[in-house]
């Protein structure tokens, strides 16, 4: 069993990024879900861990973060700041939805597994913005307070957590390469 | 109302009740309510429960826009997070769901026991009462006070690692006795566990010996020698610690267990089979502590320690090593050699009677007898 790990390293400044995939490789190179993913449609229970489930993606505070998916052309032509800001931006609206996502699990054990990944998520972010910091890009101003959240009813939170997963799924795998542009921008 | 019908606005379609908690058998009917914008009727919906679509005799249309459903009967709780029931659209798309919490109110929690390591904290365990409770969120809080004075308090530290176990590490006195109690409590009701009521003193355990050692006793073949430490925490108390030791054979499940051990730090073990590899493991009663009456609680046992009994010499007669073979015939030796010297004194003639003939001739039999068996050679 393999987890997959990228990792970048930009010469001009000693930041070591790593990402955790929330894909495995099996021996026979199949992509599974890991652990954590496994575990929390599994605790959110039928039909969210059946195959090709897919219900309406909600439009909630929590997942108002830049879409992973872009067009090609648009994602080649990103200038690092543009490119590290998204990440940065993704990745801020992740972390407050994941320890949100923690915080209202019944299950302790998925619980500590959860915030245990969140740790994970704030190291990913903390290097981000220490390298836009280091590279002179100004941070954007934090976020205002999600305090106006409509009420939702258990089932909408657990298909808000579905999408959660699944942003969070498309920013690894996306991140990866952009960090991989990058390397090759700053270097060249 | 005037709350639903904001709610209602907000929304393409609800299904109502929103999160209820139900009792395990009971019924429930819910309704699927859609926006009249949408342009659906409500006979063209169906449900689903945990994926599994409902069969349509279940449902009743109570108004184009709303679309009921009939569940009599009701089963636990799949998962902790509430059953996903749902109501879809012709084309299976969901349009709204709602979490079922199916469970039963907590009955009285049970097995309440409490123990102290070596005097330093108090740690609790219970079981849930009742089986219908664990299907839903139930939380369950250890309360103490001292007996005659003192304020309810709760016990803060729930261990995750033990579910249905609390420890209190602060404030803890010793010469009062404690009443000690579990509250469980759902959205279906709550109930209280039975009062416990117990001295520290009484309920007392400690580590296990440290140290333990296993080792022979010289070429004894049946004895092993077990020695080990009192545990540290003990050097704080003025009492006299009891031991139980007891071991078992390698590949046996059955121990055997020394009971009267007292308050030594070593013990020999007897009776036991030569050549053979023993698991032995020690554990410790801090007894009378204090002055307490009462028995202590016996600690974790050792860890396992292994050592093997040394081979019986008896047990080599089978062994194709000629020279051991000449030793086990001690008795037929000790009996040859006074033949001989018998002879030599009374037989005239076979002075030279001795046992060094005696051994040559053993080796011209054992030639003698590898050539006969040698095919085609004739007896010698």
């Amino acid at each position: 069993k393999n987890t997959v790990f990228y990792q970048l390293f930009i010469p001009h400044c000693s930041i070591h990024l790593s990402l955790y995939f929330l894909f495995t490789n099996d021996a026979e190179g199949r992509l599974h879900q890991s652990q954590v993913a496994v575990f929390l449609l599994t605790y959110l229970g039928p039909p969210f861990n059946e195959k090709d489930f897919s219900p309406p993606r909600p439009n909630s505070t929590a997942l108002s973060l830049p879409s992973a998916a872009t067009r090609l052309e648009l994602w080649h032509g990103l200038e690092n700041q543009a490119r590290l800001a998204q990440n940065q931006k993704a990745y801020s609206v992740l972390l407050a939805a994941v320890r949100e996502l923690a915080r209202s699990t019944l299950c302790p054990a998925l619980k500590t597994s959860l915030l245990h990944f969140c740790t994970g998520l704030d190291g990913l972010l903390g290097s981000i913005s220490a390298l836009m910091t280091t590279l002179g890009y100004a941070l954007p101003p934090p976020s205002a307070n999600m305090e106006m959240r409509p009420t939702m009813n258990d089932f909408a939170k657990k298909v808000e957590g579905f999408w959660i997963l699944r942003e969070l799924q498309s920013w690894l795998w996306r991140s990866a390469k952009d960090f991989n542009r990058l390397k090759k921008r700053l270097r060249g | 109302m005037a709350e639903k019908m904001i709610v209602i606005l907000q929304y393409v379609a609800v299904v109502y009740p929103q999160d209820p908690v139900l009792r395990i058998g009971s019924t429930l009917t819910a309704s699927c309510w859609v926006h009249p914008d949408l342009g659906v009727h409500a006979s063209s919906l169906f449900w689903t429960l945990n994926g599994q679509q409902l069969p349509s005799s279940l449902y009743r249309v109570l108004s184009p826009t709303n679309l009921s459903v009939t569940l009599a009967g009701l089963n636990a709780s799949r998962q902790t997070s509430g059953d996903n029931l749902v109501c879809h659209n012709h084309k299976g798309h969901i349009l709204a769901g709602s979490c079922l919490y199916v469970g039963m109110p907590p009955e009285k929690p049970v097995n309440l026991t409490c123990w102290s390591r070596n005097t330093k904290d108090l740690t609790c365990s219970w079981s849930p009462g009742g089986k219908g409770e664990t299907n839903i969120s139930t939380q369950y809080m250890l309360k103490y006070k001292l007996r005659w004075y003192g304020k309810e308090k709760e016990c803060e530290d729930y261990t995750h690692t033990q579910p249905y176990s609390c420890s209190i590490t602060r404030d803890l006195h010793l010469f009062t006795p404690y009443e000690i109690w579990v509250e469980a409590s759902n959205q279906l009701g709550r109930a209280t566990s039975d009062v416990i009521t117990l001295d520290i003193l009484d309920v007392v355990t400690t580590d296990p010996p440290s140290g333990v050692t296993v080792s022979r006793v010289g070429q004894l073949e049946d004895q092993l020698s077990v020695r080990w430490e009192a545990p540290p925490a003990l050097k704080d108390f003025l009492f006299q610690a009891k031991y139980q030791i007891r071991y078992r054979l390698e590949d046996s499940q059955d121990w055997k267990v020394m009971d009267d051990v007292g308050n030594q730090t070593s013990c020999r073990l007897a009776g036991l089979r030569p050549g053979t590899v023993y698991f032995v493991q020690v554990r410790c009663n801090p007894v009378g502590i204090y002055g307490s009456r009462k028995a202590g609680i016996w600690s974790e046992w050792s860890h396992p320690t292994a050592a093997s009994t040394p081979h019986s010499e008896r047990l080599m007669s089978g062994s194709c090593d000629s020279k051991s073979s000449g030793d086990s015939n001690s008795t037929l030796r000790r009996e040859l050699k006074q033949f001989f010297g018998w002879v030599r004194k009374h037989a005239y003639g076979c002075s030279s009677m001795s046992m060094k003939l005696y051994d040559q001739w053993r080796v011209l039999m054992q030639k003698s007898h590898k050539t006969r068996n040698q095919v085609g050679s004739p007896r010698g």
